[in-house]
Formats: structure tokens, C-alpha cells, sequence
């Protein structure tokens, strides 16, 4: 399961929306339980740097990765996940996504449909089966907001 | 030489005992990543091709450097550098 509160999620969706008809693509940080649970407590937008497939296709930026993992080093969060849009396509993990997935990490995957985000679902890959698996994606209110 | 910290990205901390940061030494990237080898099984086959090269989906900074800018592998090190290893993320539908 992965927790993600919903202001957070809401400006996630935003990065997905402004790059619309363009994929775009960016790291949730945050902690991990025991049961390999997530909890977002930032996220940070990464360029896209797939020129040529744009569209289709997200090659993130490293330098963006180092640049986070150097942010949150001292703890107590790390980088938990990864987000990216699919525009004017579900949002299931492709084969594309499988090979280039990587395990232990969570997969966002938000569906745009004509500059509208249409939905979101996240996934695991499992390693050995080169599969990815859905994972319930909860948003949770924030801290004082009532249910 | 050199002792430097080694950052372990999530997806490969199962080789390192969930450890995220490694303290090591050696004079060159492609004797830091050997040593881990032999510290952690199987760390070797994850980042390297057949131990000539770092594999194709794996980044591997020295501070803010790439190796690839650099001189690969055998990128040289100081004292109190810190090596990332980070894996490449992409996708798309």
C-alpha cells in the first residue's frame, strides 16, 4: 500500500496536467514500514528527458535523482517511489514500464485524458516474475483535516 | 588509497543487508564496486557487465560526477568522496 496525503497528490496530478500531452515523470519521498508500505511526505519533479518520444515515453533526468537523494541523505525519509503519466492511456503499467521497472519501489502511474487526470493506480514489480502488481494507493487526509 | 561512502539506492539495498551507505576504500570506482562485490554477494552482477563496464541502467556518480564523463571505472578517488550508485528510471505506456 502506498499512503499519499492529498494535498500532495493533488500537486502531483498538477505537474501531470501542465505537462500535458507530454509525459512527465518525478520521485515521492517519504518512509517505509515493515511491511513494505509507503508513506509520501514530499515528492520532487524530475524533467523528462525523452525528447523524441515525449509523448509515450519518460527517460528521467539523473541528475534530478541525485539531486534528491543528496536533499533527504541525513534521513529520516528516502526515495520511496516514482510517478509518471500516461496522456490518453490507462493507468496500468506497460511493458514498457516492466522492463525498465525496478523492485522495492513504488510506480504511481496517473492516466491524463485530454489535459484532465482520469485516474491513478500504483504498482510493484515483482522481480523474479518481471511483473507489475497494483497496490491499493491511498489518499489520506491531512494532519488536523477531518475525514 | 582512499576511504569514501558508497550510497545504496533502495532497489539494491537486499544485496547490502538493507544497509543505504557503505564506508569502503580503494583508489578507483572499479576497485570500490569489486570490494563491494566481495562484501555483498551479487552486488557485482547487479552493477557491472561481466565487470568491464557499469551496466547500461545503472548511473554511477562520483559527488556530483558521472562516471560516464569521467574515466568510467577507472575514475579515481580521494578521501571523503561519495560514490551513488543510482538506478535509471524510465518507462512509458
Amino acid at each position: 500500500m502506498i499512503k499519499i496525503p492529498a494535498s500532495l497528490l493533488r500537486q502531483i496530478y498538477d505537474h501531470t496536467e501542465e505537462s500535458y500531452p507530454y509525459e512527465c515523470c518525478g520521485l515521492m519521498i517519504g518512509t517505509t514500514d515493515a511491511e513494505k508500505n509507503h508513506t509520501v511526505h514530499a515528492f520532487r519533479r524530475c524533467k523528462n528527458l525523452n525528447k523524441d518520444r515525449a509523448r509515450d515515453r519518460y527517460d528521467m533526468d539523473p541528475l534530478d535523482m541525485l539531486r534528491v537523494e543528496r536533499e533527504f541523505q541525513n534521513g529520516p525519509w528516502d526515495i520511496i517511489g516514482i510517478y509518471h503519466s500516461h496522456p490518453d492511456h490507462p493507468s496500468r503499467a506497460s511493458q514498457t514500464d516492466t522492463d525498465r521497472g525496478w523492485p522495492d519501489y513504488s510506480y504511481v502511474i496517473i492516466s491524463v485524458q485530454n489535459g484532465t487526470v482520469a485516474g491513478a493506480q500504483s504498482w510493484v514489480l515483482n522481480e523474479n516474475e518481471k511483473k507489475f502488481y497494483e497496490e491499493p494507493l491511498v489518499s489520506v487526509p491531512e494532519e488536523g483535516e477531518s475525514k | 588509497m582512499s576511504s569514501v561512502t558508497v550510497k545504496i539506492p533502495t532497489p539494491l539495498r537486499a544485496l547490502t543487508s538493507g544497509q543505504s551507505e557503505v564506508k569502503i576504500e580503494g583508489a578507483t570506482v572499479r576497485e570500490v564496486l569489486q570490494k563491494m562485490d566481495s562484501q555483498f554477494r551479487g552486488f557485482g552482477d547487479r552493477v557491472l557487465d561481466e565487470g568491464k563496464t557499469v551496466k547500461r541502467f545503472i548511473n554511477v556518480f562520483v559527488n556530483e560526477d558521472n562516471i560516464r564523463d569521467r574515466k568510467e571505472l577507472e575514475t579515481e578517488l580521494k578521501n571523503g568522496d561519495t560514490i551513488s550508485i543510482l538506478p535509471s528510471i524510465a518507462g512509458g505506456n
